[in-house]
């Protein structure tokens, strides 16, 4: 009978609650233009920073802060699983080997996994995507190969110094803006050098776009291949 | 079949992964091209010792017309196949007999076994459960009499197989033996 009376008071919460928001969004008008600093975006995209993709240009460009910070949370989250988990002696416990179907697939698909999260990384700029779905994309790869082997780790040492450095790869991007153009995260390649200027929308252009995509989506795959290896990984007893 | 150098596999992975990086770009600008050799290059050094064992042999003329021959075969193969279990929903008396057989193959190395199990699984009513060596383990829509009056297990074994791998392994063999 308790949980008859929490179940109706939970629906009835939730309905008044439901009500409440649409209510709050019934003032918004729907398919009306109401952009204040979305058209200066829309309008100065491509002659600011050289991208073809509005939304990366935004994300890395216009507000890289956020982006750095994002990058940041990750890597908190990496670390803090790390942090958790640490400490016991902890290996693989897996004990069926796939059928030679799965490990074969897996082998022969995550090459090609891998070359697609590059793909969506370095045309960050032009089409739709970037460094997150990229590393997230590479981090799949090595997903398949932990869930398809039993024995298969990841090369620690060399995942753990190039997340590293790629994240100092990101900051230093920054200062070098600071100490070209007065601010961090200062466009220099597009702004100062002026590099790209003439061939808008194609591989080469988009400013820092692309090597800071590169970073991110390096920093994204290595450190989401790193918490899926400490979350499998299971205590042993000695 | 020995393993090939790391050379030659290496230089196998970096031409597949660059041809399907001309897929993914559709485009043949320079630019492009630079970008997609250095990825490739990366990617195939991190993952050329997984991805291929027979290296360059793989791109043998012979073997790559056999592969593009298949094509057909396995896509005629495949509606056949499709239209076959069309049939069978369609049909007012459900014609269905479904079995596990097991079945032999010739070939040896794990990709053409991987591909032979996939070209099993999507062709006429047949799905393979396991791979165990050089046996296979297949669901049938519908067993046929030989297969089902078999007194012994090589004649079983030996119809199954005679019905559902040889017609890929004519072509399998020779594109991954």
């Amino acid at each position: 009978m308790v949980s008859v009376l929490k179940r109706g008071l939970a629906i009835i919460t939730l309905l008044i609650i439901g009500y409440w928001l649409a209510q709050g969004l019934a003032g918004v008008p729907f398919g009306q233009d109401k952009m204040l600093v979305g058209q200066y975006y829309l309008d100065h995209v491509k002659q600011q920073t050289g991208a073809v993709n509005a939304v990366t240009a935004i994300v890395v460009n216009y507000r890289g802060f956020d982006t750095l910070g994002e990058v940041t949370v990750l890597f908190i989250a990496s670390t803090g699983v790390a942090a958790l988990l640490w400490g016991k002696r902890r290996k693989r416990t897996a004990k069926t080997e796939g059928s030679i179907v799965l490990t074969t697939g897996t082998r022969l698909l995550a090459p090609f996994v891998m070359l697609f999260g590059a793909y969506i990384f370095i045309h960050g700029h032009l089409t739709p995507g970037g460094g997150f779905p990229g590393g997230a994309t590479i981090a799949t790869a090595f997903l398949l190969m932990y869930m398809a082997f039993t024995v298969y780790e990841i090369p620690h040492r060399a995942f753990e110094k190039t997340e590293g450095l790629v994240g100092m790869g990101y900051v230093i991007v920054g200062l070098i803006g600071l100490a070209i153009g007065g601010y961090f995260l200062f466009d220099w390649i597009w702004q100062t050098w002026g590099w790209g200027h003439n061939n808008i929308g194609r591989l080469f252009s988009g400013g820092f776009i692309p090597v800071i995509y590169t970073i991110i989506g390096i920093k994204v795959g290595t450190e989401l291949s790193g918490i899926i290896d400490n979350m499998l990984k299971e205590e042993v007893s000695e | 079949m020995e393993e090939a150098s790391p050379a030659s596999k290496f230089a196998y992975t970096f031409i597949v992964l660059f041809v399907v990086w001309l897929f993914f770009t559709a485009s043949l600008d320079p630019q492009e091209l630079a970008m997609g050799a250095i990825m490739s290059l990366v990617v195939a050094a991190l993952t050329y010792d997984v991805f291929t064992k027979a290296g360059l042999r793989n791109l043998h003329p012979k073997r790559v017309a056999y592969a593009i021959a298949y094509i057909p075969y396995f896509l005629w193969a495949m509606i056949m196949a499709n239209l076959d279990v069309a049939y069978r929903v369609l049909h007012p008396a459900r014609p269905i007999r479904p079995g596990i057989v097991k079945c032999k193959t010739v070939l040896n190395s794990d990709t053409g076994k991987l591909a032979l199990a996939n070209s099993i699984t999507l062709t006429p009513g047949t799905i393979t459960l396991d791979v165990d060596g050089d046996e296979y383990f297949i669901h049938w829509i519908w067993v046929p009499d030989e297969v089902l009056r078999a007194k012994e297990e090589s004649e079983h074994v030996e119809h199954a197989s005679e019905a559902i791998t040889k017609p890929f392994e004519k072509f399998l063999r020779v594109i991954f033996e």
